[in-house]
């Protein structure tokens, strides 16, 4: 093929793209949400569901992390953005719905036969002053930190329960997602790190080499996150504008409601009860 | 070391250098393809995800993928050929004009894949009003592959420098040399400096997730936001617990997809196929 044949094949590509692009008729009702990376996958399946019963109204779900979708949200680029954290003072420009819970627990390798951290021990091993596991008991060698990187929300309420700084925090290993979490500690019988409980949990039944260890004295479960006995737990938000367009009033009273809590069970939160 | 042995050591540490580097690419490819072939079905190839990519298919995320590449290839071969021609043919290879353009290709080939992905929310999602669209994330594409499109184009345009000084000496129009002599020279070249641009852009996750987007619907025109094949995998592998499965089938459509295309190019070229990539 010349070369003038191929460019002039390339044009005519990008030129039917654009025609399909312009030929779209715009009618259907469009509500974009964006933000937080935990709630994302959860919002994708309740958007799916809400479609399937709105037909005419596209829910578009993107990602990119809870501090995104404030931003989106006040540079109106999203209708709504989706927050895993409570809102700060500061923050009071937009309104918050709270949609489900998610307890954060320490995870360790499941060969680590710690059964329980105090407070102060979980400090000093995020701090640097306690570097091996002989000072704990059972378990011997380095410990290797797996902490989250700055901006996530498990970091977030991790230090808030412990009342660290962020520049405090002596960790080998910055992760971002929970599932990164998972793989590190899976693969390192002497680390340790901090999770989504619900994550956690999927990983043991799923016989993922990791064990949930509490914060706190009560049992890192999603039951005792729901009923807010186990006190290490973050809200996951949709926040928007107060008096949001009715199309997405309609959608967040839908992602708020009874008819998506099985949705949010199988994503391993709690449902926020309402 | 006695000097008879040195052709044969030399010889023995060119050949470990190659098996290294098939080595590394067969064990990624054993490790993705095992774990992942066996999900791979015609279902999984033609049907829409569910429970979050946990089940069913990829087939938005496939279409999703090719609009984006064909976007990206789309705008960044004009504008690849454009510099190349302008630093071969416009100005001398040593004139501030040259030196500038090859350092803002240069830089431009240095910038992390991230700041791609913020600067073309800010400039096509934000300023320009495409919103989270395949149109942003396809042209987000092309100005990350153009550095090192451009930058094959140019080298492979100055090979032909001999048929173009024949040109010029025959008295043709510089019009006529390019169009007619130097750019089918070089299409060999220049596909092939595409082709090292489409896997880097097949492969780009950082850069989309802010620009084409997350959204797994099959898209209806480019100004739908979609996902492609690089951020289904990343979010399966890191926001979806039990991803895993479908991560490493996506994994594997994904390398085969590659391959093909790999083989596209150099079949568009028979005999200098064997120059390819």
């Amino acid at each position: 093929m010349s070369a003038r044949k191929t460019v002039i094949a390339a044009f005519s590509l990008a030129l039917t793209f654009a025609g399909l692009g312009v030929s779209h008729t715009q009618e259907e009702v469009r509500i974009v949400v964006t933000g937080s990376s935990t709630i994302a996958p959860l919002m994708m399946d309740i958007a799916q569901r809400y479609e399937a019963a709105h037909p005419g109204v596209q829910v578009d779900v993107q990602t990119g992390g809870s501090s995104r979708g404030l931003s989106d949200v006040r540079r109106k680029l999203a209708d709504i953005g989706m927050v895993s954290r409570a809102l700060g003072a500061d923050e009071n420009d937009v309104a918050a719905t709270r949609i489900a819970w998610d307890g954060v627990a320490l995870i360790v390798h499941a060969q680590n036969p710690l059964e329980r951290l105090s407070d102060d021990q979980v400090r000093a091993i995020y701090t640097g002053q306690a570097t091996r596991w002989e000072a704990f008991g059972s378990w011997d060698g380095p410990i290797t930190v797996v902490s989250k990187a700055e901006g996530r929300s498990t970091l977030g309420i991790f230090l808030d329960y412990l009342d660290l700084d962020i520049r405090d925090i002596r960790a080998h290993t910055i992760i971002g997602d929970n599932e990164q979490a998972v793989k590190v500690v899976a693969g390192n019988p002497r680390a340790v790190g901090y999770i989504s409980i619900g994550a956690a949990e999927y990983h043991a039944s799923a016989m993922t080499p990791i064990r949930a260890i509490a914060l706190g004295a009560v049992a890192p479960t999603s039951a005792n996150v729901a009923n807010g006995s186990y006190p290490v737990r973050r809200e996951l938000n949709l926040v928007t504008y107060p008096d949001p367009a009715a199309p997405v009033e309609a959608f967040l009273r839908f992602a708020s409601g009874q008819q998506v809590h099985d949705l949010i069970s199988d994503h391993y939160f709690s449902p926020a009860s309402d | 070391m006695h000097r008879n042995l040195r052709p044969f050591v030399n010889d023995l540490v060119v050949r470990a250098a190659v098996a290294a580097v098939v080595l590394v690419l067969a064990a990624i490819v054993m490790h993705v393809v095992t774990r992942g072939a066996a999900l791979v079905s015609w279902d999984f190839l033609t049907t829409a995800p569910r429970a979050a990519g946990r089940a069913g298919g990829i087939a938005p995320v496939l279409v999703s993928t090719a609009a984006v590449t064909g976007v990206a290839l789309a705008a960044a071969l004009p504008l690849a050929v454009g510099a190349a021609v302008f630093l071969v043919e416009a100005v001398g290879p040593h004139t501030v004009a040259a030196r500038l353009t090859r350092g803002c290709l240069g830089v431009l080939a240095a910038v992390p894949s991230i700041v791609f992905g913020l600067a073309g929310n800010m400039i096509f999602c934000d300023w320009l009003g495409f919103g989270f669209s395949i149109l942003a994330g396809g042209l987000t594409l092309a100005l990350m592959i153009l550095p090192i499109a451009a930058c094959v184009a140019e080298t492979t345009l100055r090979m032909h420098g001999e048929d173009r000084r024949a040109g010029y000496a025959l008295g043709l129009p510089q019009r006529r040399i390019v169009w007619s002599i130097m750019l089918p020279a070089a299409a060999p070249g220049i596909f092939a400096g595409l082709g090292l641009g489409f896997g880097r852009a097949v492969a780009e996750s950082a850069a989309l997730i802010f620009t084409s987007g997350y959204v797994v619907r099959m898209p209806d025109s480019v100004f739908d936001s979609g996902r492609t094949l690089a951020v289904h995998i990343l979010d399966l592998a890191m926001n979806v617990p039990g991803g895993d499965g479908n991560a490493f089938a996506t994994a594997t459509v994904l390398l085969a997809s590659v391959a093909a295309v790999v083989a596209l190019f150099t079949a568009l070229d028979g005999k200098q196929g064997r120059d390819f990539v």
